[in-house]
């Protein structure tokens, strides 16, 4: 998040506390796209993620007032919709998600790699492919569980760092860093059998 | 770990093995090379990635912000004494449970740290009542500013209390 971002938000939440109407408006709009696109990579569907923002939107504002600006405006956001997503989990049957078990790194007994390993690195860089990649990695990201999808949108794709991640989460940096990973590996392997298999084909 | 490896945190003795292993082995380079990808790829595919928002949502959601927004000046008051009042309420929940024995674990070790550097609410918890007799009134503004803190301070999607 750039600075200016963080300085807009400063100046409206200011007009906020003045009671400008006008400032929450403009606040908001500014987020509902990624709010909507956070509640969704924990929900996984349409409905609910509407209405989780909703809930969240009306949290912001309820307690815009009381808000004490001990962090960015847009990370208090993040963890208002992170908290209020995985309250609506709670209860809810959850639908399968994979074990990472069978995707960390194999090794023989030497300490080598036991499966193959194409380089894909470079040929991903082509930018036709990238509908496709995008495609397959939000899905691949969907099968994990909450507690390690949750930590790669944030860092990976919405590109917060470690410390930011850490805070909205309520998680140390260490901590964080261990579910990246893993998120990681599981993407890796992922994506490593997909794109062999596109070549196989 | 790897990841340390990209962001510049490796221990350098770490990391100048690990280059030095990376040389000579071409599964492991593509692995790191392949790892790598992983988070540069997501980064940049962000728009692809990320669940555009449908029109309709977008409009419902621009519709339900302006009206709480217009809304906002006659209510702010109201909001006040709401955010107050669930202040209050959680933290009469905390020290229910605190009574009960029916905090959750995470709630449990975030009071135990904190009493252990503020003798006033340690001396707060340590004086609640057993869970027969009558419940405590209020606690004084300063253990209720730490509590208050303290329930702030738990992750995302915890409960303070047992279910």
């Amino acid at each position: 998040m750039s600075a200016e971002r963080w300085k807009e938000d400063e100046a409206l939440l200011e007009s906020l506390r003045k009671g400008s109407p006008g400032a929450i408006d403009e606040l908001l709009r500014q987020y509902q796209g990624k709010i909507f696109n956070l509640a969704m990579s924990i929900l996984k569907n349409e409905s609910d993620a509407e209405e989780a923002a909703q809930d969240v939107f009306m949290t912001v504002i309820r307690k815009a007032d009381t808000f004490q600006g001990n962090s960015a405006f847009y990370s208090w956001m993040y963890r208002i919709c992170v908290n209020t997503c995985l309250m609506r989990l709670r209860g809810k049957r959850r639908t399968e998600t994979v074990s990472l078990e069978e995707f960390m790194p194999v090794f023989t007994d030497e300490g080598m790699h036991a499966s193959p390993m194409d380089d894909w690195s470079k040929e991903v860089e082509r930018n036709a492919l990238n509908e496709e990649l995008g495609r397959m990695i939000r899905m691949y990201t969907e099968e994990l569980s909450e507690k390690y999808r949750v930590v790669f949108v944030l860092s990976d794709v919405e590109g917060l760092s470690n410390e930011e991640t850490a805070k909205i989460l309520g998680l140390t940096v260490p901590a964080v860093k261990s579910r990246l990973h893993r998120a990681r590996l599981y993407l890796r392997e992922q994506l490593s059998r997909y794109l062999r298999e596109g070549k196989a084909g | 770990m790897l990841a340390d490896y990209f962001d510049g945190s490796m221990d350098p003795q770490l990391r100048e093995e690990l280059d030095a292993h990376l040389a000579l082995c071409e599964p492991c380079l593509v692995f790191t090379k392949t790892y790598q990808a992983v988070s540069d790829k997501a980064r940049r595919l962000r728009r692809q990635i990320e669940y555009e928002i449908p029109l309709d949502v977008r409009d419902r959601l621009e519709t339900f912000v302006r009206a709480a927004a217009l809304k906002y000046p006659e209510k702010l008051d109201e909001y006040r004494e709401q955010v107050q009042r669930e202040r209050r309420e959680m933290v009469a929940g905390l020290v229910k449970a605190a009574i009960a024995c029916r905090l959750s674990p995470v709630m449990a070790l975030l009071v135990k740290t904190h009493c252990s550097a503020c003798p006033e609410c340690k001396e707060y918890f340590d004086g609640l009542p057993k869970a027969s007799d009558p419940g405590p009134g209020d606690p004084p503004d300063l253990i209720h500013s730490h509590m208050i803190r303290l329930l702030q301070s738990l992750p995302p999607g915890e409960e303070f209390f047992l279910a």
